[in-house]
Protein backbone atom coordinates (compact mmCIF):
# COMPACT_ATOMS: atom_id res chain seq x y z
CA UNK A 1 0.00 0.00 0.00
CA UNK A 2 1.58 3.30 -0.95
CA UNK A 3 2.23 5.93 1.80
CA UNK A 4 -0.40 8.16 3.00
CA UNK A 5 0.27 11.71 2.30
CA UNK A 6 0.90 15.12 4.44
CA UNK A 7 4.35 14.68 5.79
CA UNK A 8 5.82 17.99 5.16
CA UNK A 9 6.86 18.87 8.55
CA UNK A 10 8.99 15.95 9.13
CA UNK A 11 12.78 16.59 9.73
CA UNK A 12 14.59 17.35 6.31
CA UNK A 13 17.48 16.64 6.80
CA UNK A 14 17.58 12.66 7.44
CA UNK A 15 19.67 10.86 10.25
CA UNK A 16 22.13 9.46 8.13
CA UNK A 17 23.24 12.84 6.27
CA UNK A 18 26.63 12.98 8.52
CA UNK A 19 27.98 10.23 6.77
CA UNK A 20 26.83 10.97 3.62
CA UNK A 21 28.04 14.63 4.09
CA UNK A 22 31.90 13.15 4.74
CA UNK A 23 31.55 10.51 2.29
CA UNK A 24 30.76 13.00 -1.22
CA UNK A 25 32.94 15.84 0.48
CA UNK A 26 35.63 13.52 0.68
CA UNK A 27 34.80 12.11 -3.08
CA UNK A 28 34.35 15.21 -4.47
CA UNK A 29 37.42 16.49 -3.06
CA UNK A 30 39.43 13.32 -4.45
CA UNK A 31 37.43 14.01 -7.91
CA UNK A 32 38.60 17.72 -7.71
CA UNK A 33 42.06 16.94 -7.23
CA UNK A 34 44.24 19.85 -8.55
CA UNK A 35 41.46 22.86 -7.91
CA UNK A 36 41.09 21.42 -4.36
CA UNK A 37 45.16 21.18 -3.83
CA UNK A 38 45.34 25.02 -5.17
CA UNK A 39 42.43 25.80 -2.56
CA UNK A 40 44.56 23.77 0.00
CA UNK A 41 47.79 25.01 -0.61
CA UNK A 42 46.35 28.61 -0.71
CA UNK A 43 44.98 28.18 2.88
CA UNK A 44 48.24 26.59 4.52
CA UNK A 45 50.09 29.46 2.48
CA UNK A 46 48.26 32.02 4.46
CA UNK A 47 48.29 30.05 7.91
CA UNK A 48 52.15 29.83 7.59
CA UNK A 49 52.83 33.10 7.14
CA UNK A 50 50.23 34.09 10.03
CA UNK A 51 52.57 30.51 11.63
CA UNK A 52 55.76 32.18 11.47
CA UNK A 53 54.22 35.37 12.89
CA UNK A 54 52.73 33.69 15.49
CA UNK A 55 56.12 31.99 16.37
CA UNK A 56 58.57 34.48 16.18
CA UNK A 57 56.04 36.60 18.74
CA UNK A 58 56.09 33.30 20.95
CA UNK A 59 58.94 32.87 21.34
CA UNK A 60 60.01 36.77 21.93
CA UNK A 61 57.59 35.86 24.84
CA UNK A 62 58.76 33.61 26.11
CA UNK A 63 62.63 35.24 25.99
CA UNK A 64 60.51 38.35 27.79
CA UNK A 65 59.11 36.29 30.55
CA UNK A 66 62.46 34.19 31.09
CA UNK A 67 64.13 37.86 31.51
CA UNK A 68 61.20 38.76 33.85
CA UNK A 69 61.43 36.05 35.71
CA UNK A 70 65.05 36.97 37.09
CA UNK A 71 64.04 39.98 37.21
CA UNK A 72 66.27 42.41 39.43
CA UNK A 73 66.35 45.86 40.25
CA UNK A 74 69.73 47.75 41.23
CA UNK A 75 69.75 50.54 44.09
CA UNK A 76 73.13 52.38 43.75
CA UNK A 77 73.96 55.00 46.54
CA UNK A 78 75.66 58.17 45.98
CA UNK A 79 79.45 58.23 47.31
CA UNK A 80 78.63 59.65 50.44
CA UNK A 81 76.12 58.03 51.82
CA UNK A 82 76.37 56.83 55.40
CA UNK A 83 76.11 54.12 57.22
CA UNK A 84 73.06 54.69 58.32
CA UNK A 85 71.47 55.91 55.51
CA UNK A 86 72.44 52.29 53.72
CA UNK A 87 71.24 50.48 57.61
CA UNK A 88 67.72 52.38 57.05
CA UNK A 89 67.27 50.98 53.26
CA UNK A 90 68.31 47.79 54.26
CA UNK A 91 65.90 47.95 57.23
CA UNK A 92 62.96 49.28 54.83
CA UNK A 93 63.69 46.53 52.36
CA UNK A 94 63.26 43.95 55.36
CA UNK A 95 60.28 44.76 56.27
CA UNK A 96 58.57 44.63 52.46
CA UNK A 97 57.46 40.73 51.91
CA UNK A 98 58.35 41.63 48.06
CA UNK A 99 61.94 43.41 48.33
CA UNK A 100 62.85 40.90 51.05
CA UNK A 101 64.88 39.10 49.04
CA UNK A 102 68.33 41.41 48.29
CA UNK A 103 71.66 41.29 48.82
CA UNK A 104 73.89 44.11 49.64
CA UNK A 105 77.23 44.80 47.02
CA UNK A 106 80.00 46.57 48.69
CA UNK A 107 82.17 49.15 46.67
CA UNK A 108 84.72 46.48 47.16
CA UNK A 109 82.57 43.78 45.51
CA UNK A 110 81.67 45.95 42.57
CA UNK A 111 85.05 46.61 42.09
CA UNK A 112 85.83 43.35 42.25
CA UNK A 113 83.07 42.11 39.74
CA UNK A 114 84.21 44.86 37.45
CA UNK A 115 87.23 43.37 37.08
CA UNK A 116 86.12 39.92 36.59
CA UNK A 117 83.66 40.89 34.10
CA UNK A 118 85.81 43.15 32.26
CA UNK A 119 89.50 41.82 32.54
CA UNK A 120 91.11 43.57 29.29
CA UNK A 121 90.19 47.20 30.83
CA UNK A 122 90.32 46.59 34.28
CA UNK A 123 93.95 48.84 34.63
CA UNK A 124 92.16 51.75 33.41
CA UNK A 125 90.09 51.43 37.32
CA UNK A 126 93.83 50.91 38.79
CA UNK A 127 94.72 53.85 37.47
CA UNK A 128 92.23 55.80 39.67
CA UNK A 129 92.45 57.33 42.99
CA UNK A 130 89.38 55.73 44.47
CA UNK A 131 87.61 53.02 43.71
CA UNK A 132 84.24 55.03 41.69
CA UNK A 133 81.75 52.19 41.87
CA UNK A 134 79.34 53.14 44.58
CA UNK A 135 77.84 50.51 47.06
CA UNK A 136 74.29 48.88 46.16
CA UNK A 137 71.62 46.76 46.62
CA UNK A 138 70.63 44.08 44.28
CA UNK A 139 67.03 43.06 44.83
CA UNK A 140 65.37 40.01 43.25
CA UNK A 141 61.83 40.76 42.34
CA UNK A 142 59.10 38.72 40.83
CA UNK A 143 57.24 38.68 37.27
CA UNK A 144 54.36 39.21 39.07
CA UNK A 145 55.01 42.13 41.12
CA UNK A 146 56.58 44.33 38.80
CA UNK A 147 52.92 44.16 36.74
CA UNK A 148 51.42 44.87 39.77
CA UNK A 149 51.02 48.83 40.69
CA UNK A 150 52.57 48.34 44.12
CA UNK A 151 55.72 48.33 42.45
CA UNK A 152 56.00 52.04 40.75
CA UNK A 153 54.81 52.61 44.71
CA UNK A 154 58.06 50.73 46.23
CA UNK A 155 60.45 51.90 43.44
CA UNK A 156 59.71 55.43 44.30
CA UNK A 157 59.59 55.14 48.06
CA UNK A 158 63.25 53.52 47.49
CA UNK A 159 64.22 56.15 45.61
CA UNK A 160 63.10 59.08 47.67
CA UNK A 161 65.15 57.05 50.48
CA UNK A 162 68.25 59.54 51.58
CA UNK A 163 71.29 58.65 50.07
CA UNK A 164 70.52 56.88 47.16
CA UNK A 165 70.86 57.96 43.70
CA UNK A 166 70.16 56.03 40.96
CA UNK A 167 67.43 53.24 40.98
CA UNK A 168 67.46 50.92 37.74
CA UNK A 169 65.93 48.04 36.21
CA UNK A 170 64.93 46.81 33.15
CA UNK A 171 61.22 46.90 33.07
CA UNK A 172 61.77 49.64 30.29
CA UNK A 173 63.14 47.47 28.16
CA UNK A 174 60.81 44.55 29.02
CA UNK A 175 57.89 46.88 28.33
CA UNK A 176 59.49 47.73 24.77
CA UNK A 177 60.04 44.08 23.89
CA UNK A 178 56.07 43.61 25.29
CA UNK A 179 55.21 45.94 22.26
CA UNK A 180 57.56 44.22 19.59
CA UNK A 181 55.58 41.08 20.43
CA UNK A 182 52.34 43.00 20.31
CA UNK A 183 53.41 44.15 16.99
CA UNK A 184 54.43 40.89 15.67
CA UNK A 185 51.44 39.28 16.34
CA UNK A 186 49.16 42.04 14.74
CA UNK A 187 51.31 42.14 11.74
CA UNK A 188 50.87 38.41 11.55
CA UNK A 189 46.97 38.76 12.05
CA UNK A 190 46.83 41.75 9.73
CA UNK A 191 48.53 40.00 7.01
CA UNK A 192 47.23 36.24 7.95
CA UNK A 193 43.61 37.75 7.50
CA UNK A 194 44.02 39.11 4.36
CA UNK A 195 45.66 36.37 2.74
CA UNK A 196 43.28 33.95 4.62
CA UNK A 197 40.03 35.86 2.90
CA UNK A 198 41.76 35.88 -0.56
CA UNK A 199 42.39 31.89 0.49
CA UNK A 200 38.56 31.74 1.31
CA UNK A 201 37.73 32.80 -2.01
CA UNK A 202 39.95 30.44 -3.85
CA UNK A 203 38.02 28.01 -1.88
CA UNK A 204 34.52 29.79 -2.77
CA UNK A 205 35.50 29.47 -6.60
CA UNK A 206 36.85 25.83 -6.40
CA UNK A 207 33.68 24.88 -4.50
CA UNK A 208 31.60 27.33 -7.50
CA UNK A 209 33.57 25.51 -10.23
CA UNK A 210 32.29 22.18 -8.36
CA UNK A 211 28.89 23.20 -8.38
CA UNK A 212 28.90 24.10 -11.88
CA UNK A 213 30.16 20.37 -12.67
CA UNK A 214 27.37 18.68 -10.42
CA UNK A 215 24.85 21.28 -11.67
CA UNK A 216 22.95 18.43 -13.01
CA UNK A 217 23.12 15.99 -10.36
CA UNK A 218 22.07 19.06 -8.35
CA UNK A 219 18.94 19.22 -10.29
CA UNK A 220 17.98 15.68 -10.31
CA UNK A 221 18.72 15.66 -6.64
CA UNK A 222 16.07 18.33 -6.15
CA UNK A 223 13.44 16.63 -8.33
CA UNK A 224 13.65 13.67 -6.66
CA UNK A 225 12.83 15.66 -3.19
CA UNK A 226 16.36 16.44 -1.36
CA UNK A 227 16.14 19.44 0.73
CA UNK A 228 18.47 22.63 -0.36
CA UNK A 229 20.66 21.37 3.60
CA UNK A 230 20.81 18.31 1.53
CA UNK A 231 22.84 19.41 -1.73
CA UNK A 232 24.20 21.85 -0.04
CA UNK A 233 25.94 19.72 3.03
CA UNK A 234 28.38 18.02 1.49
CA UNK A 235 29.98 21.25 -0.49
CA UNK A 236 30.16 22.85 2.59
CA UNK A 237 31.64 19.81 4.30
CA UNK A 238 33.79 20.37 1.51
CA UNK A 239 34.93 23.75 2.12
CA UNK A 240 35.27 23.28 5.71
CA UNK A 241 37.82 19.90 5.33
CA UNK A 242 39.83 21.80 2.69
CA UNK A 243 40.58 24.63 5.28
CA UNK A 244 41.19 22.21 7.65
CA UNK A 245 43.30 20.55 5.98
CA UNK A 246 45.17 23.22 4.77
CA UNK A 247 45.54 24.70 8.32
CA UNK A 248 46.73 21.39 9.42
CA UNK A 249 49.21 21.30 6.14
CA UNK A 250 50.47 24.79 7.75
CA UNK A 251 51.03 23.66 11.06
CA UNK A 252 52.87 20.49 9.88
CA UNK A 253 55.44 22.86 7.46
CA UNK A 254 55.90 25.48 10.29
CA UNK A 255 57.13 22.84 13.06
CA UNK A 256 59.16 21.31 9.70
CA UNK A 257 60.96 25.03 9.41
CA UNK A 258 60.95 25.43 13.04
CA UNK A 259 62.89 22.10 13.22
CA UNK A 260 65.08 22.76 10.34
CA UNK A 261 66.00 26.27 11.26
CA UNK A 262 66.73 24.80 14.57
CA UNK A 263 68.79 21.95 13.56
CA UNK A 264 70.86 24.10 11.33
CA UNK A 265 71.81 26.51 13.31
CA UNK A 266 75.56 26.53 14.41
CA UNK A 267 76.03 27.83 17.78
CA UNK A 268 77.44 31.84 16.79
CA UNK A 269 74.26 32.13 15.22
CA UNK A 270 72.62 30.91 18.11
CA UNK A 271 73.48 33.58 20.45
CA UNK A 272 71.93 36.20 18.20
CA UNK A 273 68.80 34.10 16.72
CA UNK A 274 68.46 31.17 19.04
CA UNK A 275 66.13 32.42 21.35
CA UNK A 276 63.73 32.32 18.42
CA UNK A 277 63.50 28.57 17.64
CA UNK A 278 63.48 27.95 21.26
CA UNK A 279 59.95 26.72 21.18
CA UNK A 280 57.47 25.70 19.50
CA UNK A 281 53.89 26.74 19.50
CA UNK A 282 51.52 25.70 22.58
CA UNK A 283 48.23 23.58 21.45
CA UNK A 284 46.04 26.27 22.18
CA UNK A 285 47.94 28.49 19.11
CA UNK A 286 48.03 25.38 17.00
CA UNK A 287 44.18 24.57 17.65
CA UNK A 288 43.68 28.37 16.55
CA UNK A 289 45.91 28.05 13.15
CA UNK A 290 43.65 24.88 12.07
CA UNK A 291 40.75 26.46 13.14
CA UNK A 292 41.75 29.23 10.92
CA UNK A 293 41.71 26.82 8.46
CA UNK A 294 38.43 25.53 9.04
CA UNK A 295 36.82 28.72 9.23
CA UNK A 296 38.36 29.93 5.90
CA UNK A 297 37.20 26.83 4.61
CA UNK A 298 33.17 26.82 5.64
CA UNK A 299 33.44 30.67 4.73
CA UNK A 300 34.70 29.84 1.35
CA UNK A 301 31.88 27.66 0.77
CA UNK A 302 29.56 29.49 1.87
CA UNK A 303 29.93 32.18 0.03
CA UNK A 304 29.61 29.59 -3.27
CA UNK A 305 26.34 27.94 -1.76
CA UNK A 306 24.77 30.58 -0.95
CA UNK A 307 24.71 31.90 -4.45
CA UNK A 308 22.70 28.84 -5.44
CA UNK B 1 -5.38 13.34 -6.39
CA UNK B 2 -4.15 15.10 -9.53
CA UNK B 3 -6.56 18.46 -10.52
CA UNK B 4 -6.09 20.58 -13.22
CA UNK B 5 -8.24 23.60 -13.00
CA UNK B 6 -8.14 25.58 -16.36
CA UNK B 7 -4.37 25.61 -16.77
CA UNK B 8 -2.67 27.44 -19.33
CA UNK B 9 0.99 27.22 -20.00
CA UNK B 10 2.98 29.68 -22.13
CA UNK B 11 6.93 29.85 -22.27
CA UNK B 12 6.62 33.25 -24.09
CA UNK B 13 4.61 34.80 -26.23
CA UNK B 14 4.23 32.80 -29.08
CA UNK B 15 4.41 29.51 -27.25
CA UNK B 16 1.76 28.06 -25.35
CA UNK B 17 2.73 24.43 -24.33
CA UNK B 18 -1.01 23.90 -23.05
CA UNK B 19 -4.11 25.56 -23.35
CA UNK B 20 -6.71 25.51 -21.17
CA UNK B 21 -6.30 22.22 -19.58
CA UNK B 22 -8.46 20.47 -17.24
CA UNK B 23 -9.01 17.33 -15.77
CA UNK B 24 -9.39 14.51 -12.72
CA UNK B 25 -7.26 11.84 -11.69
CA UNK B 26 -8.95 10.45 -8.47
CA UNK B 27 -6.97 8.23 -5.90
CA UNK B 28 -5.90 5.43 -7.44
CA UNK B 29 -6.42 5.83 -10.92
CA UNK B 30 -4.37 4.66 -13.30
CA UNK B 31 -4.37 6.56 -16.93
CA UNK B 32 -2.00 7.60 -19.95
CA UNK B 33 -1.51 10.58 -21.15
CA UNK B 34 -1.04 10.49 -24.78
CA UNK B 35 -0.73 12.91 -27.72
CA UNK B 36 2.32 13.62 -30.55
CA UNK B 37 5.46 14.55 -29.96
CA UNK B 38 5.44 18.44 -28.37
CA UNK B 39 1.53 18.25 -27.68
CA UNK B 40 2.13 19.24 -23.87
CA UNK B 41 2.90 15.67 -21.99
CA UNK B 42 5.63 16.72 -20.53
CA UNK B 43 5.09 20.23 -19.58
CA UNK B 44 2.37 18.66 -17.98
CA UNK B 45 4.11 16.09 -16.17
CA UNK B 46 6.52 18.68 -15.12
CA UNK B 47 3.55 20.97 -13.70
CA UNK B 48 2.48 17.90 -11.41
CA UNK B 49 5.82 17.72 -10.45
CA UNK B 50 6.00 21.54 -9.83
CA UNK B 51 8.84 22.11 -11.90
CA UNK B 52 7.14 24.69 -13.31
CA UNK B 53 4.50 27.07 -12.68
CA UNK B 54 1.48 27.31 -14.71
CA UNK B 55 0.83 31.00 -16.45
CA UNK B 56 -2.71 30.37 -15.98
CA UNK B 57 -5.03 28.33 -13.51
CA UNK B 58 -4.60 25.73 -10.87
CA UNK B 59 -3.18 22.74 -10.50
CA UNK B 60 -4.25 20.62 -7.19
CA UNK B 61 -2.00 17.67 -6.23
CA UNK B 62 -3.10 15.34 -3.21
CA UNK B 63 -5.39 18.12 -2.11
CA UNK B 64 -2.22 21.05 -2.21
CA UNK B 65 -2.28 24.11 -4.47
CA UNK B 66 0.93 24.10 -6.37
CA UNK B 67 0.56 27.71 -6.79
CA UNK B 68 0.61 28.33 -3.24
CA UNK B 69 2.78 25.87 -2.17
CA UNK B 70 6.01 27.30 -0.36
CA UNK B 71 9.42 26.11 -1.52
CA UNK B 72 10.57 24.87 1.37
CA UNK B 73 8.08 22.33 1.39
CA UNK B 74 8.69 21.02 -2.26
CA UNK B 75 10.82 18.48 -1.39
CA UNK B 76 8.82 17.03 0.48
CA UNK B 77 5.78 16.89 -1.75
CA UNK B 78 8.24 15.84 -4.12
CA UNK B 79 9.16 12.46 -2.07
CA UNK B 80 6.07 11.64 -2.47
CA UNK B 81 6.23 11.15 -6.13
CA UNK B 82 7.63 8.52 -8.06
CA UNK B 83 8.73 9.95 -11.65
CA UNK B 84 10.69 7.98 -14.06
CA UNK B 85 11.75 10.48 -16.37
CA UNK B 86 12.34 10.54 -19.73
CA UNK B 87 16.18 11.36 -19.76
CA UNK B 88 16.20 8.86 -16.35
CA UNK B 89 18.25 11.52 -14.93
CA UNK B 90 20.40 8.84 -13.13
CA UNK B 91 23.55 10.28 -11.40
CA UNK B 92 26.41 8.97 -13.36
CA UNK B 93 28.93 9.05 -11.21
CA UNK B 94 26.84 6.89 -9.29
CA UNK B 95 26.41 3.41 -9.31
CA UNK B 96 23.18 1.56 -9.84
CA UNK B 97 22.64 1.15 -6.12
CA UNK B 98 24.51 4.68 -5.02
CA UNK B 99 21.47 6.34 -7.04
CA UNK B 100 19.16 3.75 -5.16
CA UNK B 101 20.72 4.91 -1.87
CA UNK B 102 20.76 8.38 -2.54
CA UNK B 103 17.25 8.17 -2.92
CA UNK B 104 16.57 6.50 0.38
CA UNK B 105 18.90 8.76 2.06
CA UNK B 106 16.76 11.21 1.04
CA UNK B 107 13.53 9.56 2.23
CA UNK B 108 15.42 9.31 5.56
CA UNK B 109 15.58 5.68 5.32
CA UNK B 110 17.99 3.96 8.12
CA UNK B 111 21.15 2.99 5.95
CA UNK B 112 21.29 -0.46 6.79
CA UNK B 113 17.93 -0.90 4.97
CA UNK B 114 19.71 0.46 1.71
CA UNK B 115 21.06 -2.37 0.28
CA UNK B 116 17.87 -4.48 0.78
CA UNK B 117 15.30 -2.14 -0.61
CA UNK B 118 17.99 -1.50 -3.47
CA UNK B 119 17.90 -5.14 -4.35
CA UNK B 120 14.59 -5.86 -3.99
CA UNK B 121 13.51 -2.88 -6.17
CA UNK B 122 16.28 -3.61 -8.77
CA UNK B 123 15.08 -7.69 -8.39
CA UNK B 124 11.45 -6.30 -9.39
CA UNK B 125 13.15 -4.78 -12.90
CA UNK B 126 15.36 -7.80 -13.09
CA UNK B 127 18.57 -5.48 -12.75
CA UNK B 128 19.83 -6.96 -9.38
CA UNK B 129 22.79 -8.53 -11.23
CA UNK B 130 23.55 -4.81 -12.13
CA UNK B 131 23.85 -3.29 -8.37
CA UNK B 132 27.49 -2.14 -8.71
CA UNK B 133 27.48 -0.78 -12.41
CA UNK B 134 27.42 2.58 -13.87
CA UNK B 135 24.90 3.99 -15.67
CA UNK B 136 27.06 4.41 -18.14
CA UNK B 137 28.17 0.82 -18.32
CA UNK B 138 24.09 -0.15 -18.82
CA UNK B 139 21.77 0.22 -22.26
CA UNK B 140 19.42 2.58 -22.92
CA UNK B 141 16.69 0.09 -21.78
CA UNK B 142 18.76 -1.08 -18.71
CA UNK B 143 19.05 2.38 -17.59
CA UNK B 144 15.19 2.70 -18.27
CA UNK B 145 14.57 -0.05 -15.52
CA UNK B 146 17.27 1.78 -13.09
CA UNK B 147 14.94 4.62 -13.12
CA UNK B 148 12.13 2.54 -12.72
CA UNK B 149 13.62 0.85 -9.24
CA UNK B 150 13.91 3.58 -8.38
CA UNK B 151 10.76 5.63 -8.88
CA UNK B 152 9.00 2.37 -6.95
CA UNK B 153 11.18 2.41 -4.06
CA UNK B 154 9.24 3.88 -1.87
CA UNK B 155 5.82 2.44 -2.77
CA UNK B 156 5.03 6.68 -4.13
CA UNK B 157 1.79 7.78 -3.63
CA UNK B 158 1.46 8.80 -7.03
CA UNK B 159 3.73 7.38 -9.81
CA UNK B 160 4.53 9.81 -12.93
CA UNK B 161 6.48 8.13 -15.96
CA UNK B 162 7.28 9.89 -19.40
CA UNK B 163 8.06 7.52 -21.95
CA UNK B 164 8.81 4.80 -19.30
CA UNK B 165 8.88 2.04 -22.01
CA UNK B 166 10.47 3.98 -24.72
CA UNK B 167 13.49 2.44 -24.79
CA UNK B 168 12.32 -1.22 -24.21
CA UNK B 169 10.92 -3.78 -26.65
CA UNK B 170 7.95 -4.71 -26.75
CA UNK B 171 8.08 -7.96 -24.06
CA UNK B 172 10.14 -5.87 -21.50
CA UNK B 173 7.65 -3.04 -21.75
CA UNK B 174 4.58 -5.79 -21.11
CA UNK B 175 6.75 -6.42 -18.15
CA UNK B 176 7.24 -2.81 -17.19
CA UNK B 177 3.67 -1.92 -17.13
CA UNK B 178 2.98 -4.91 -15.04
CA UNK B 179 5.21 -3.58 -12.65
CA UNK B 180 3.25 -0.17 -12.81
CA UNK B 181 0.26 -2.17 -12.63
CA UNK B 182 1.63 -3.75 -9.10
CA UNK B 183 2.64 -0.33 -7.46
CA UNK B 184 -1.05 0.52 -8.73
CA UNK B 185 -2.72 -2.62 -6.94
CA UNK B 186 -0.58 -1.65 -3.68
CA UNK B 187 -2.21 1.76 -3.73
CA UNK B 188 -0.47 4.25 -5.99
CA UNK B 189 -2.40 7.00 -8.19
CA UNK B 190 -0.49 6.41 -11.83
CA UNK B 191 -0.01 7.93 -14.75
CA UNK B 192 2.03 7.67 -17.68
CA UNK B 193 2.83 9.51 -20.57
CA UNK B 194 3.35 7.43 -23.78
CA UNK B 195 2.88 7.89 -27.61
CA UNK B 196 3.01 3.95 -28.04
CA UNK B 197 -0.15 3.26 -29.21
CA UNK B 198 -0.12 -0.07 -29.05
CA UNK B 199 0.47 -0.28 -25.43
CA UNK B 200 -2.59 1.78 -24.60
CA UNK B 201 -4.27 -0.40 -27.17
CA UNK B 202 -3.52 -3.20 -25.17
CA UNK B 203 -4.25 -2.05 -22.22
CA UNK B 204 -8.14 -0.79 -20.75
CA UNK B 205 -6.63 2.14 -18.83
CA UNK B 206 -7.73 5.45 -19.35
CA UNK B 207 -6.14 7.67 -21.67
CA UNK B 208 -6.00 11.16 -21.66
CA UNK B 209 -4.87 12.78 -24.88
CA UNK B 210 -3.26 15.85 -25.62
CA UNK B 211 -3.18 17.69 -29.23
CA UNK B 212 -0.99 20.80 -29.73
CA UNK B 213 -1.26 21.83 -26.17
CA UNK B 214 -5.40 20.84 -25.35
CA UNK B 215 -7.33 17.77 -24.09
CA UNK B 216 -8.25 16.84 -27.32
CA UNK B 217 -10.12 12.91 -25.84
CA UNK B 218 -10.38 11.46 -23.32
CA UNK B 219 -11.56 7.65 -23.41
CA UNK B 220 -11.93 4.63 -20.43
CA UNK B 221 -12.81 5.11 -17.12
CA UNK B 222 -14.36 8.12 -14.92
CA UNK B 223 -12.15 10.45 -16.08
CA UNK B 224 -14.11 13.22 -17.49
CA UNK B 225 -13.35 16.59 -19.59
CA UNK B 226 -14.79 19.54 -18.07
CA UNK B 227 -15.29 21.58 -21.13
CA UNK B 228 -17.68 24.26 -19.23
CA UNK B 229 -16.47 28.18 -18.63
CA UNK B 230 -14.20 28.90 -15.91
CA UNK B 231 -16.32 29.22 -13.16
CA UNK B 232 -16.22 32.72 -11.63
CA UNK B 233 -15.45 30.97 -7.72
CA UNK B 234 -12.75 28.38 -8.56
CA UNK B 235 -11.74 26.51 -5.68
CA UNK B 236 -8.22 26.22 -4.31
CA UNK B 237 -7.52 29.64 -5.72
CA UNK B 238 -5.35 31.23 -2.97
CA UNK B 239 -2.89 31.65 -5.25
CA UNK B 240 -2.21 33.19 -8.45
CA UNK B 241 -2.19 31.37 -11.47
CA UNK B 242 0.37 33.04 -13.66
CA UNK B 243 4.34 32.94 -12.31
Amino acid sequence: MAREFNRLNEPDVPSSTATYFFREALRRIWTSKRSSFVAISMIAISLLIVGIFMLIAENLEHTVEQWQGRSRVNVYFASDATGAQIAALRAHLASRSQLAKHRFVTREEALKRFREYFASVSNLVSQLDENPFPPSFEIEVTPEFIQSPAFNQEMAAVRASPGVEYVQFDWDWLARMRRLVDVINLAGLIAGGILAIAAAFTIANVIRLTMMLYREEIEIMRLVGATERLIRGPFLVEGILQGTLGGALAVGLLYAAFLAVRNTLDPSQSLLFGFLVGTFLPWQKIAMLVAGGTLAGWFGSWLSVRER
Amino acid sequence: MIHFYHVTKKFDRYSTALHDVTFHLEKGEFAFLTGASGAGKSTLLKLILREMLPTEGQVVVNGRNLNAMKKRHLPFFRREIGMVFQDFKLIERMTVFENLSFILTVLNVSPKEHKKKAYAALRAVNLQHKLNAYPLQLSGGEQQRVAIARALINDPLILIGDEPTGNLDPDLSAEMIQIFSDAHLRGSTVLLATHDRELIRSSDRRVITLDKGRISRMEGGETHIENEPRPSGTPFLSASGSK
